[in-house]
């Protein structure tokens, strides 16, 4: 090779080089980003936890003063109260807001003894007050003025030091607080997620493995079927925003029949199902077409009928890239976002229904950016689950299809 | 030597076809009455005439699409004897096979003439089931298919498909065809493992079982060894010798060695043609075709 050749030969294979780790380095750009905004935040709490605060008026039965030590391992940044028994922190949420956290409770200390104060049918019911709430405000018999007073946010204190100084210096007992519970969390998604799923695979898997057995196995090999089925493949490249448009008019008066007057998650599911007919379709038919023939002919040969054959040899055998696009599908209900907001709402809901609205945790990421205080950390969160579960179904779906592939090797 | 009279290409030629196909046209539920003339053409005499073709086969055309694949086959295939077609590849004599058990339905583009009737019934009539006629004809391809289920499951397969579920009824079955196939003391120790696990011989001896367990009264094979090694293939000749005792066999073989050596009858077919049928031994021997004999001799193919 001369020189110039080899300077040819060098540049092209440095722009394959380059394209490869473009795609690399976005791929790490993505998890590094998510991971650092998300990681923190993520916990089992989050995971587990509603996403709308609770607000909560207690009183305490017995609010009269002890005497606690101050726990060995308590942060420095935790205020102990030892006359009451807990202590308090000052944090900073994601609205750079300033609130306290109520990070330790003794045993035996008033906090654990309080019943609900608010109105309602639960009004006496006993309260069990847990770590990590956000205290709003004390309520304590002020010494000074003889009557009810206020600490805390509500009260002229801010920081949990002034709070507790304040309870402490002039209360004689506590009456009982008002606190929130931390929220920002994404159970219901997850659960409404989930629902999402199970729906959506119970709608779509079998119609589309039905469809794609007709088309593959049935179907007469004619200019029809093949017009039907590019008109199938066709629907895989419609934007999913159409599909949900289409949710919305169309397939409303499906979910009406069930008596559900408002997007549900059901409704979300009918749209869902749609869009995942192509996938389902195409991926069965490939598996369909990896299923030897001479499978077909014995059973034939045997005497059974056609929907025999399809039913006790061909569909057991394609079992796997059934499997697959099972898989694939659950990807793209976890994925999809822009469907669901016509059809599943935006409004977070903790305790979803089928009946009801509710977000995915897609749809949750946008929920939470797109409020006046974006909530970065949360939606970063998220997509850190959201990865981690395509993650695992995508390595699934390799593990399977490599085992289908030795399957008929032999 | 006028056993051969009925295929010989020179008497089997066009002019004579419509004659041939009015006279069945008439007659087609009426093998009694077209047998006394088909005996004046071919008194067969290993025939006896108590016992008839299973398969008679008059002025049959198959196309693939435009392809002529066979070309006026007229045959009969007589009962209890192992019938070998022969031929270079592409001749039609596994599309002929296929005819026997309408496994060329499933071929697109595929359009028959001519008629084939088995004991009497027209094969291609509407009344035939063909699901029933698959069981009464079997089939064991070129290469091994066993399901990739257990033993037991492949032989009751057949049956499992005629709704037949009594399982003390279906081991018996499965039994007496793995003996018959020769395979029962290899298997039966691990009758629920899966077939896949089996030999290529074995697999090839499962699936002549998976065929005899719905008691066919036509085995057909469609080079049931050209999958195999030496002594598999044995293996399953020794079998073919003790199967046709009961059954009638079709075998379509390459090895013109194996039809020798298996085969009562032999029809020697060349790009669509029957060229020549008769006893094995006389085929082999004297051939009345030069294309036979050319074959034979290795002259082609």
């Amino acid at each position: 090779m001369n020189k110039r050749r080899k300077f040819a030969d060098d540049v092209r294979t440095v722009v394959t080089w380059l394209s490869t780790s473009i795609s690399v380095i976005v791929l790490a750009a993505i998890f590094v980003f998510v991971f650092s905004r998300g990681w923190n935040t993520l916990s089992w709490d989050v995971l587990m936890s509603d996403y709308h605060p609770e607000n909560m008026l207690v009183e305490f039965s017995d609010g009269t003063p002890g005497h606690f030590e101050r726990p060995a391992d308590l942060d420095d940044a935790d205020v102990f109260s030892e006359k009451y028994g807990f202590a308090l922190r000052d944090e900073i949420d994601h609205r750079k807001q300033h609130l306290m956290v109520l990070t330790y409770i003794a045993d035996d200390s008033p906090l654990r003894d309080a019943v609900f104060a608010g109105s309602g049918p639960r009004k006496g019911d006993k309260i069990t007050v847990m770590e990590d709430m956000q205290i709003r405000r004390f309520d304590y018999m002020s010494e000074a003025r003889g009557r009810k007073s206020p600490a805390g946010f509500m009260g002229n204190q801010k920081t949990a030091d002034e709070t507790i100084e304040r309870i402490e210096t002039d209360g004689s007992a506590l009456i009982g607080m008002f606190y929130q519970s931390t929220g920002g969390g994404m159970r219901g998604s997850l659960v409404a997620t989930l629902m999402l799923i199970g729906l959506t695979l119970v709608i779509a898997l079998p119609i589309g493995i039905a469809a794609a057995v007709y088309l593959h196995e049935l179907a007469p090999k004619n200019k029809f079927t093949s017009v039907i089925r590019s008109f199938i493949e066709m629907l895989s490249g419609v934007p999913s925003i159409v599909f949900g448009l289409m949710g919305m008019t169309m397939l409303f008066s499906v979910t009406a029949l069930f008596g559900i007057t408002t997007q549900s998650i059901l409704l979300g599911a009918l749209t869902l199902s749609v869009i995942l007919f192509p996938v389902i379709i195409r991926q069965t038919e490939e598996a369909l077409i990896v299923v030897p023939d001479g499978l077909r002919m014995a059973s034939l040969s045997l005497g059974s009928s056609h929907t025999q054959m399809i039913f006790k040899v061909i569909l057991p055998n394609a079992l796997p890239g059934i499997l697959t696009a099972t898989l694939l599908s659950i990807s793209r209900i976890i994925g999809e976002s822009a469907a669901l907001i016509y059809t599943m709402g935006v409004a977070i809901n903790d305790h979803p229904e089928i009946g009801r609205s509710g977000t995915s945790l897609a749809v949750q990421i946008w929920t939470v950016m797109t409020g006046e205080q974006p909530n970065f950390e949360l939606a970063s969160a998220i997509s850190i689950v959201i990865l981690i579960m395509v993650l695992v179904l995508n390595l699934t779906v390799k593990g399977i299809s490599s085992r289908l592939n030795r399957k008929w090797r032999t | 030597m006028d056993a051969r009279m009925t295929t010989d290409p020179m008497i089997e030629s066009p002019q004579t076809e419509p004659q041939a196909s009015s006279e069945l046209d008439v007659k087609p539920e009426t093998p009694e009455e077209t047998k006394p003339a088909k005996q004046v053409r071919m008194p067969d005499p290993k025939l006896d005439p108590n016992s008839p073709n299973v398969f008679e086969v008059r002025d049959l055309n198959l196309y693939y699409e435009k392809f002529h694949a066979l070309k006026n086959v007229t045959i009969d295939i007589p009962k209890n004897h192992v019938t070998a077609f022969i031929g270079p590849s592409g001749c039609g004599k596994s599309t002929l096979l296929r005819c026997f058990n309408r496994m060329n339905d499933l071929i697109d583009g595929v359009r028959i003439d001519g008629s084939i009737t088995m004991e009497g019934q027209d094969i291609h009539s509407k009344d035939l089931d063909v699901v029933n006629l698959r069981t009464e004809v079997g089939m064991v391809f070129q290469a091994p298919n066993p399901f990739p289920m257990s033993i037991f499951d492949n032989v009751a397969y057949g049956l499992r498909c005629q709704g037949i579920r009594d399982m003390k009824k279906l081991r018996v079955v499965v039994e007496d065809s793995l003996r018959k196939a020769a395979l029962w003391e290899e298997a039966k120790d691990h009758l629920h493992r899966n077939a896949l696990k089996l030999s290529g011989g074995q697999q090839q001896r499962l699936c002549i079982a998976r065929a005899i367990a719905l008691e066919p009264k036509v085995i057909l094979m469609d080079e049931p060894t050209s999958a195999l090694d030496p002594i598999a293939t044995a293996h399953i000749e020794d079998l073919i010798e003790e199967l046709k005792k009961l059954y009638t066999i079709i075998i379509v073989t390459h090895s013109m060695n194996q039809a020798a050596r298996i085969s009562d009858k032999t029809a020697f077919f060349l790009l669509g043609d029957l060229v020549e049928v008769g006893d094995t031994s006389e085929v082999f021997h004297v051939p009345r075709d030069k294309r036979t004999e050319d074959y034979i001799s290795g002259k082609f193919g």
